[in-house]
């Protein structure tokens, strides 16, 4: 991306270049055929003569000037744009070349008892290539066994690429710092985490991501999500489903998450609330009977959600006590938490509610509930579209026909 | 003349400006997403819900292999709601057939005031599960299509699409990454870029390679699409001060789309009209909020390729723009609604709504002075030069940023063209600022309709 600004800053260049030279070319054609495209006229604005900072001029004239300059603006961007296509074509075809034959020479290097080390100086010259060798090696560790990444790690050592990693790492710019995260925890290593922690609460949103995802990657057999106790920024969503996705992909030993739930960053407790029902802790029951009093009404929500999708049923009990005390939404996620699981002794409350509330999408789910409760729910649901108290045979039929739900 | 001078440099300031904002946006944006991985959202089960409703009017040539598209997006939670909004050709039988449709059984109640609903459709094949179809009785326009799927879609973001609209696989994952986002202001509406379908090669519903038009007028609208959403709605989303997420496609907070009560199918410009109604329904609640675009391409649509569907388009764009303005002008410099208030509403007032106007006030001046001898041809010369050089030095900065960024014309003879294009497309400009007063003509005497496009369902 320092293409784009070295393109934008080259631009600002010719653009006032070619200004100043037109500028002078065209007084010096006016001063000597005492040229005079647009003739002078005082009520005219464009064609009267201004004086500024002690300067002559018209209005004209400047637009002349620009319009000249915007000319050769764009015939300097129209060869911008037709070099940076050629280039663009030469720097994939020299990186897919590169990449090529890095392989293969990585490929020799693992199969080999000795190798001349010497063939891979040679080729890690120019930073280009160094960067296009790191990215090779990392690409081939990925689905090696233990033994052949530790020799991988050796070439990489050997030729003085963290170095490399290691200037990226203390850049002032943060690309170049993710860069090194990211060659630092998929080559597994660690001596540089202390610089890696100082990045958690940065302002930068992909910096404090990809810092999060870094030491989960490098921490030790201990906790590798401590950094949660250390959060101040906003955990984002979208942070907590690419941690998510780590730990689910590298099959990871989760820690406890009821640890966090009590955080004060409101983002941490609802990940961990979300973390227990993806690894179905449920030996957090007292952490999740307290979430649901949190003053947080989306933290209390999701506790619900995880309350049902856990089948904690005597915490039902607690949920069809604050039904009436919540939110919209969050009574809404009671009445589905009770279909998550067959449990009868709700079933008379789910049908207190299709009585008593008016609102359809509150009826359907409470129908919804009942249905999931087995046979009991389908004789109840019966025995409901006989009712002479209510006409629930919509509802009914639109929610037993599979088709729908 | 005073006033021209001004007006003239205040437009050109103003584009110049834009485009430098927008490019540093477009930076930024760019250099955080190389590290973005979109398949961790799309399978993610932590991912908030989608509906996609898409209103198909007379889309027969197009329809069933769109809904294809649409059932194969790779996200993992959504739904799809197509909305036979009364179509007079076989667009619904042929839905019908493809996808093995039958009624049944669904309750729900007209929240949202729209059309009656003759049925709801669900297909007897698992394979099309996320498939719902609304048959409804075409009583208004797109909006009260798209409040018929809001009265019956039930996910947490609604997606609105224009039928005959090509989505990218991936679209779903970007847009709903700026509400994974969000942080303490809440995410209400996100949109994404628009290209132009003609020409391309369209395979299954999918766009398997990208041509630039072959006619003049479509490649014409692909430099208008490429200086609009490249330079232009990228700063606006920075600035906070979008008013406009595009018809094709865009996602919105389904809670507070329903809380605004929906579109307003008394307007032509709903699309406008609702991101502008949306935004002061938070601003009036003091909640935090905002706008976001993404400068990603998601989605391709076919434009005009004649004159006449051109002009239906721009009249009752401007119809819209004229609606949507008149509709909320207590918005108009209004400083409760920050920067909406202080630079969109009056940038789009002044440029978009008058600077049209003004163009074509310039134009008749000139068949004046030239009907009566007084064109003093040698100004008249250097302004058109000026305006000229102007326009094709931002098209082409405009081409250079999407070789930067997007590079989607892979053909070095494609990009030529397109320069090429630009160099006439400035004559073209006496003609779109016709449609203009044409447009503001019709809003006057309540006159013309929605026109239609004559698709052609990709190459």
């Amino acid at each position: 991306m320092n293409r784009i600004r070295i393109v934008v800053t080259i631009l600002a260049l010719l653009f006032a270049c070619s200004f100043f030279v037109q500028t002078k070319t065209f007084k010096r054609i006016a001063n000597k055929s005492e040229f005079e495209f647009v003739k002078y006229d005082n009520e005219n604005t464009w064609l009267k003569v201004h004086e500024f900072w002690g300067l002559e001029m018209r209005f004209v004239d400047i637009l002349i000037v620009i319009s000249l300059s915007l000319i050769s603006t764009m015939i300097i961007l129209l060869l911008i744009i037709l070099v940076k296509r050629n280039n663009r074509d030469n720097r994939e075809k020299l990186k897919d070349e590169l990449m090529e034959k890095y392989q293969l020479m990585i490929l020799e290097y693992l199969g080999a008892s000795t190798v001349n080390m010497e063939g891979f100086k040679k080729m890690t010259r120019s930073k280009f290539n160094r960067q296009i060798l790191i990215k090779q090696i990392i690409d081939i560790s990925l689905n090696l066994p233990p033994e052949a990444k530790l020799k991988l790690n050796k070439l990489y050592f050997f030729l003085g690429l963290l170095k490399d990693t290691k200037g990226k790492l203390d850049s002032l710019k943060w690309h170049k710092k993710v860069q090194a995260f990211k060659e630092l925890s998929s080559l597994n290593i660690k001596v540089y985490n202390k610089k890696i922690e100082k990045c958690i609460n940065s302002k930068n949103d992909i910096l404090r991501l990809e810092s999060h995802i870094a030491l989960v990657k490098l921490a030790d057999d201990g906790n590798p999500f401590e950094f949660l106790g250390d959060l101040d920024y906003h955990f984002s969503l979208w942070e907590q489903i690419t941690l998510h996705q780590l730990m689910t992909e590298n099959e990871m030993n989760v820690p406890n998450f009821g640890k966090w739930v009590n955080s004060k960053n409101l983002d941490v407790a609802m990940f961990c609330l979300r973390m227990i029902r993806e690894y179905n802790q449920v030996n957090n029951y007292d952490e999740l009977d307290q979430a649901l009093l949190h003053e947080n009404e989306k933290v209390r929500k999701t506790a619900i959600e995880v309350i049902g999708d856990l089948g904690l049923f005597s915490l039902f009990r607690v949920l069809k006590k604050r039904y009436k005390h919540e939110t919209y939404d969050n009574s809404l996620e009671i009445i589905r938490t009770m279909g998550k699981r067959p449990v009868k002794s709700v079933m008379n409350f789910l049908q207190n509610v299709v009585d008593a509330e008016d609102d359809v999408n509150l009826q359907i789910e409470a129908v919804k509930s009942i249905k999931n409760m087995g046979d009991d729910g389908k004789v109840r649901l019966e025995k409901m579209m006989n009712s002479d108290y209510k006409n629930y045979s919509i509802i009914i039929k639109h929610v037993l026909d599979d088709r729908i739900n | 003349m005073n006033f021209v001078f001004l007006f003239t440099i205040m437009i050109i300031v103003a584009y110049i400006l834009l485009g430098i904002y927008s490019s540093l946006a477009l930076r930024t944006y760019l250099r955080k997403n190389s590290y973005v991985d979109y398949n961790v959202v799309a399978d993610s089960p932590l991912a908030p819900s989608v509906s996609i409703v898409a209103p198909a009017f007379n889309e027969e040539k197009s329809i069933v292999n769109n809904v294809k598209t649409l059932l194969g997006l790779h996200y993992r939670n959504y739904e799809v709601l197509v909305i036979n909004d009364g179509s007079t050709d076989d667009t619904f039988k042929l839905i019908q057939e493809n996808f093995g449709l039958v009624k049944v059984n669904y309750y729900f109640d007209y929240r949202i005031p729209c059309g009656r609903i003759r049925g709801i459709y669900k297909s007897t094949n698992p394979a099309f599960k996320r498939l719902t179809v609304v048959d409804k009785v075409n009583e208004g326009n797109k909006s009260d299509a798209i409040n018929a799927g809001l009265n019956i879609c039930k996910n947490d973001l609604l997606v609105t699409i224009d039928a005959d609209s090509i989505i990218e696989p991936d679209a779903l994952s970007k847009l709903v990454k700026p509400f994974l986002e969000e942080k303490e202001k809440k995410v209400i509406g996100t949109g994404g870029v628009i290209r132009v379908l003609n020409s391309c090669d369209v395979e299954d519903g999918k766009v398997k390679q990208v041509n630039l038009p072959k006619k003049f007028l479509p490649r014409l609208q692909v430099l208008e699409y490429t200086r609009a959403f490249l330079l232009g709605r990228m700063a606006w989303s920075k600035l906070d001060g979008l008013m406009l997420i595009s018809g094709a496609m865009g996602m919105f907070d389904r809670e507070t789309m329903i809380k605004v009560g929906g579109y307003d199918s008394s307007v032509i410009g709903e699309d406008m009209e609702v991101v502008l109604r949306m935004r002061k329904y938070m601003a009036d609640q003091k909640k935090k909020y905002i706008v976001t675009y993404i400068p990603d391409p998601l989605c391709w649509t076919e434009v005009p390729e004649d004159l006449k569907s051109l002009g239906q388009q721009r009249t009752r764009w401007t119809r819209g723009l004229i609606d949507s303005l008149k509709k909320h002008n207590d918005i108009f410099l209004n400083s409760k609604y920050g920067k909406l208030g202080m630079l969109g509403y009056p940038f789009w007032f002044i440029f978009e709504w008058l600077a049209p106007l003004a163009a074509f006030s310039g134009i008749l001046y000139t068949v004046f002075l030239i009907a009566t001898g007084a064109m003093n041809w040698s100004f008249f010369l250097v302004l058109l030069g000026f305006i000229y050089a102007f326009s094709i030095a931002l098209s082409t900065w405009s081409i250079l940023f999407e070789e930067i960024t997007f590079h989607k014309y892979r053909r070095k003879r494609d990009v030529i063209r397109l320069v090429l294009t630009s160099f006439v497309e400035p004559f073209m400009y006496v003609v779109l600022a016709w449609f203009s007063v044409k447009g503001n003509i019709q809003h006057i005497f309540k006159t013309g309709g929605w026109g239609t496009i004559k698709r052609k369902g990709g190459k």
